[in-house]
């Protein structure tokens, strides 16, 4: 292992034991003695490759459920794996339950002697740190008043300070801090952005993909216990809220049921589409600002004129945008054998990164009736933490400028 | 983990254990002696005055106080350290799901604690006892007290082994009490193997308990004893019961947070 990698992960696999019946216990703890291995039981992790190395800020991303606790909780040495190796050079420290190692009825400087140590403080390391320690947590007398009279807010306060005063080598937390008054969160979000300019290494868990894209230059999707995509922030998070957008649609029955366009007897029927010349399901990737082609097929059985339409709607279902070319009084051209070909661009692409869908239709000649539908997705890329769905044209003016 | 970071931690461990055990009551630690001292009373008055036990040794009630002070506390320490020892596990599984910990510092902290106290505890009473003119050989500590330290090498062993099986399969811990009350009276605490009806003389033999309690007796009573071949019987008892422990929770330690 190169010295500039922190944490690494191969190969590695948790499954928990099924315990529902008694005997469960007993057979395990027999088949652990003996060396053989353990019955099936519950994957929550399988087939985790990962890597996070020095000075590199890594967001962890998933659903609920996905595995991200039970894999910091592997990565921190919590959890023992089942299969695959763990490997850790450096300290950790996790904000993710602060002071959950304390013992209600000591102090708090009992209780911080005993962090300290399981944060693996040299001997002497906590006694010329603890003025810094209790200046940064601020709660006063409390210090040697029992952890159990403690609101939440300072044990949370007495944790984080312990851990600032630490510095370790890589730093595990989750949606920066949402304990403590606004004042004492500030003060956690500048050191924790001092710590990040001096070099340390960031590991954020978080459901808030702004925040992810603000911290982190890389981004692992983790879906069912397994990486589903790993790599550039941008790129990570962007795949994740398309799917997200799209399983909420699906769930909401939002999405149209494409009809049987090619059912005989059909006056007008898409006989292909395209996006960007692409005619496969799979998404098609475009990048903001790029010349976005949408291309209908549609096939008219008596030599009529049809008109075609196209909507773009964002993953979720919400309508951005969409024209016919009745309305955009476009020409059209009918092939002898009943092919009418449309080819709309839109070029310079305001839409912002996310997963978007094109609906296709065919419409009569007169454009009131709608004979067949299509839909296939694409997804726009780009680095930009904009926020909405398209980019306004806008500029900043500086308001003291005269004129 | 570094060996230096394991005693570090190991300070830290046995520091809480200690403060933990004492937080709250008046007198502190002083019922680490205040315990077994009382618990001798009560002995000291049923077995020798209502029961009339005889000892072989010299026949007075006087003679049976040392007697049993020799085995009394290093049979506590036992009792007391198994017990807490296998319950540590889980009653740490908040801590265990949180942080990484070496396992195997919650089930030495609470023995090294209770050896501790009770090992101060018997030196506190023996001294006591030879001021006050009893059978208490000083010269015999030494021995003693290396036997009494085999003794919780030994505690050890058997801790590291039902503590790993109780966190599968937690009857360990609800038979662990009856099984050392049942083990009392099968060690030579009130009375030396041979006192006790000839059936049930194998026990004492097949006990290893019976090597630590006769060697730590015998040597601050001053009775004659073959010493190296006693030490070298502990020693081994203690190896035997280390290694087999050791194995077990080694294989099991990994899986805890599993079945906790």
């Amino acid at each position: 292992m190169s010295e500039a990698v922190l944490v690494s992960l191969r190969g590695v696999a948790k499954r928990f034991p099924r315990v529902s019946r008694r005997s469960d216990r007993a057979r395990a703890l027999l088949g652990l003695l003996t060396g053989r291995s353990l019955p099936p039981a519950t994957t929550v992790l399988e087939g985790i490759d990962l890597e996070v190395r020095r000075g590199e800020s890594l967001g962890l991303i998933g659903e609920n459920g996905a595995g991200k606790s039970t894999l910091l909780k592997v990565l921190t040495g919590v959890l023992a794996p089942t299969e695959g190796e763990v490997r850790l050079s450096g300290s950790v420290a996790a904000l993710l339950e602060l002071g959950a190692g304390f013992h209600p009825e000591f102090s708090g400087r009992d209780n911080l002697r005993m962090a300290a140590a399981l944060m693996g403080f040299a001997p002497g390391e906590l006694e010329a740190r603890e003025p810094d320690i209790l200046a940064f947590a601020d709660i006063g007398r409390y210090i040697d008043e029992p952890v159990k009279h403690y609101s939440s807010g300072m044990v949370v306060r007495l944790g984080f300070a312990l851990v600032a005063a630490r510095r370790p080598d890589l730093l595990i937390t989750d949606e920066i801090l949402a304990v403590g008054d606004e004042a004492f969160q500030r003060k956690c979000i500048r050191w924790i952005e001092d710590y990040l300019d001096g070099g340390g290494t960031l590991l954020l868990v978080s459901h808030s993909m702004y925040q992810v894209q603000k911290l982190c230059r890389h981004a692992v999707w983790l879906e069912r216990g397994r990486i589903r995509a790993s790599g550039d922030v941008y790129e990570v998070t962007q795949d994740y809220l398309a799917a997200q957008e799209r399983r909420i649609a699906r769930e909401a029955g939002l999405a149209p049921k494409e009809s049987a366009g090619t059912l005989a007897g059909v006056e007008f029927s898409l006989s292909a589409v395209r996006i960007n010349g692409n005619d496969g399901e799979a998404p098609v990737y475009v990048a903001r600002g790029d010349t976005l082609a949408i291309e209908l097929d549609v096939r008219t059985r008596e030599g009529r004129t049809p008109v075609a339409a196209f909507g773009i709607v964002r993953a979720d279902g919400t309508p951005v945008f969409g024209t016919t070319s009745e309305i955009d009084a476009a020409v059209v051209r009918v092939t002898a054998d009943g092919l009418a070909r449309f080819r709309v661009e839109l070029p310079d692409l305001a839409l912002l990164p996310g997963a978007y869908s094109v609906r296709f239709h065919a419409l009569d000649t007169e454009g009131l009736r709608i004979f067949d539908t299509l839909e296939r997705g694409f997804v726009v890329r780009g680095h930009t933490r904009e926020l909405g769905v398209v980019r306004l044209a806008h500029r900043w003016v500086d308001p003291d400028a005269g004129g | 983990m570094s060996a230096r970071a394991y005693l570090l931690l190991l300070r830290q461990f046995i520091a809480r254990e200690f403060r933990q055990r004492y937080l709250g009551s008046l007198t502190g630690p002083a019922w680490a002696l205040l315990q077994p001292l009382m618990l001798l009373g009560v002995y000291a008055l049923v077995f020798v005055h209502v029961l009339r036990v005889r000892l072989p040794a010299g026949d007075g009630p006087a003679d049976a106080v040392p007697f049993l002070v020799a085995a009394l506390w290093p049979w506590t320490a036992f009792a007391e350290g198994l017990n807490r020892a296998v319950a540590a596990v889980p009653e740490n599984a908040a801590l265990l799901a949180k942080v990484p910990v070496p396992r195997s510092l919650l089930v030495i902290a609470p023995l090294a604690v209770t050896f501790g106290v009770h090992g101060v505890g018997l030196c506190v009473v023996g001294l006591a006892l030879a001021l006050w003119g009893r059978p208490f050989d000083l010269g015999g500590v030494l021995p003693a007290l290396v036997a009494y330290l085999l003794l919780a090498g030994f505690t050890l062993g058997v801790a590291l082994l039902l503590a790993a099986w109780n966190v599968f399969v937690r009857d360990v811990g609800q038979i662990l009490g009856q099984a050392l009350t049942l083990l009392f009276f099968l060690s030579p605490v009130f009375f030396t193997r041979e006192m006790v009806p000839e059936a049930f003389r194998v026990a004492f033999d097949l006990n290893p308990l019976s090597i630590y309690l006769d060697l730590i007796r015998a040597a601050l009573l001053g009775t004659p004893v073959n010493l190296v071949a006693d030490l070298s019987k502990a020693a081994l008892a203690t190896v035997v019961a280390i290694a087999m422990g050791a194995f077990v929770f080694r294989r099991l330690s990994p899986y805890f947070e599993d079945y906790l």
